[in-house]
């Protein structure tokens, strides 16, 4: 056990002072490897980001039915009636003169509004059903509509689920780009520790030699995979802060052009440390997959 | 220690390297492996380090059975074989004694006890004041001093000497032997392929001179 410890610090700390021994190599490995892991991890970003745009908005699907204009109160009795069904979760009246005061509040048409000699806005509910799946709110829109009094409906979740649809779309993306760059760090690694073996050719048929097991010969070359696999990973992270820093400021400015104090949403720990952990383990991968391939190579010709 | 029992060993493409060896050799014996080039001496030390397999016949070494001897066993047989090589095999990479210290490494020691072992052993070979220095920068009678010093480091109760002053001129040659000697005498069983006479005379012992694969006379 304490022979077997002893091992695993010897191993990482020849694997540490090999990489400080080739700072150039060791660099642009990390580089290649950070580009890489940046790309799909970048884009999960920029979905999560536009996932929380979306979420600022109302996200719960509404109805909204506007009444005639002539619209009798029976007819308003009846409808207010219908709203209190237990299919209806929320409902809520809009009379024309809130309406208009709103409108003319919020987007500032004060003097438009003003001018009117009349309200031409209608009565209105926004309605909230309790079961909020694409099918049944159509089918209550369309059952609202045949309301006597009531001159349209409107469903407010299309645009919603178009983003929805476009955010299942990004995310299959993101693990489609995650799969291939994964195959892309285990190349990068792979390489970069088989040069690592066919360099150190002597020093392993010595080893073998005099002793060495299959595990200690391979033990430096995993422990170098793993490093340069973190190396790779602390890289993609630099290359998003960059990029994130760069964006800021822009995108602030964007959304204050529509009144909105979004600000861009970094990553969580746990997702740094996923992506981290992740690419360790594919450095470790690639290197445990190159180190048995090669090492039979360099044994066999000797 | 050693037993051979008609030990045959054919390489690929049909050189037959050993025919029929039967050799015994006890603990703390002295053997020389005497004969032309090609006599098959190199093929009989690989074998008893399992480097090589033996095609047919049976060879066990300190009780293991070598042509049954699993891949993962081959390690553990290796570290109680110290192996002298006519070319060194050092490493370049590295100082003296790091050099030396590498088989305690591979065997889990402790790093400061090694360091410890490795100057004592490194000192026995005469090369203390040298320990730092790239083993390139060492003549060729102190490189093969190092490689004893690797191979004697783990206190191996076998030793395994393949033409160990073959490149080495009369002097340095002396000097290897008389090294043998001392560590012959503190128990450790040795093999020696040498076509030094004068070597041989001046240490005694027993002398296997191969011919073309087959033991040809074992004189006392």
């Amino acid at each position: 056990m304490i022979a077997w410890l002893r091992h695993q610090k010897h191993a990482l700390t020849s694997s540490l002072r090999r990489l400080g021994r080739q700072p150039v190599a060791t660099l642009l490995t990390a580089l290649a490897m950070g580009v890489a892991i940046s790309l799909p991890s970048g884009l999960y970003l920029v979905l999560g980001n536009l996932g929380k745009l979306a979420g600022d908005m109302p996200a719960q699907p509404e109805i909204s039915v506007f009444l005639d204009f002539n619209v009798t109160d029976v007819q308003q009795q009846t409808i207010a009636a219908r709203m209190k069904q237990p299919d209806i979760a929320h409902a809520r009246h809009v009379p024309k003169d809130e309406a208009l005061a709103a409108l003319s509040q919020a987007q500032d048409l004060s003097d438009i509004t003003a001018g009117l000699t009349q309200n031409p806005l209608p009565d209105a509910w926004v309605v909230r059903p309790e079961d909020t799946s694409r099918d049944a709110l159509t089918r209550m829109s369309d059952e609202l509509k045949q309301l006597p009094g009531v001159s349209e409906t409107h469903l407010d979740s299309q645009w919603a689920d178009r983003l929805q649809a476009a955010l299942i779309i990004g995310h299959t993306g993101v693990w489609l780009l995650a799969g291939l760059f994964a195959i892309a760090l285990l190349a990068i690694s792979g390489n970069a520790i088989r040069a690592q073996v066919l360099s150190r050719r002597d020093e392993i048929l010595v080893s073998r030699l005099i002793g060495a097991t299959n595990r200690y010969i391979r033990r430096p070359f995993l422990y170098l995979g793993a490093l340069q696999g973190l190396l790779g990973g602390l890289a993609a992270g630099s290359i998003l802060a960059i990029a994130g820093w760069m964006l800021r400021a822009p995108v602030e400015n964007l959304a204050g052009l529509y009144g909105s104090t979004f600000q861009l949403m970094p990553p969580t720990f746990m997702e740094i440390a996923l992506v981290l952990g992740l690419t360790t383990l594919f450095g470790w991968l690639g290197a445990w997959i190159s180190v048995t391939r090669t090492l039979r190579q360099v044994e066999a010709v000797r | 220690m050693i037993h051979f029992s008609q030990v045959t060993k054919r390489y690929p493409g049909g050189h037959e390297a050993l025919s029929g060896v039967n050799l015994t050799v006890e603990q703390g014996e002295l053997l020389f492996l005497t004969g032309h080039s090609g006599a098959g001496k190199s093929t009989l030390l690989k074998l008893i380090a399992a480097i090589e397999r033996p095609t047919s016949g049976s060879l066990t070494v300190s009780g293991q059975n070598i042509s049954r001897l699993s891949s993962g066993a081959v390690p553990y047989l290796r570290r109680n074989i110290g192996l002298v090589f006519q070319d060194h095999k050092l490493l370049f990479d590295r100082s003296a004694i790091d050099n030396v210290v590498l088989p305690l490494d591979i065997a889990g020691l402790d790093r400061r006890e090694s360091l410890k072992r490795a100057r004592a052993v490194i000192d026995k070979v005469g090369l203390l004041n040298r320990e730092k220095a790239n083993p390139i920068s060492l003549s060729g009678g102190e490189q093969q001093r190092l490689c004893i010093a690797r191979a004697l480091v783990g206190r191996p109760a076998l030793l395994l000497a393949d033409e160990p002053t073959g490149n080495l001129d009369a002097g340095y040659a002396a000097d290897i032997m008389s090294m043998f000697r001392d560590f012959h005498r503190v128990g450790t069983t040795m093999l020696i392929a040498t076509h030094d006479d004068r070597a041989i005379s001046a240490l005694g012992g027993r002398i296997l001179r191969l011919d073309h694969g087959k033991v040809e006379e074992a004189a006392a």
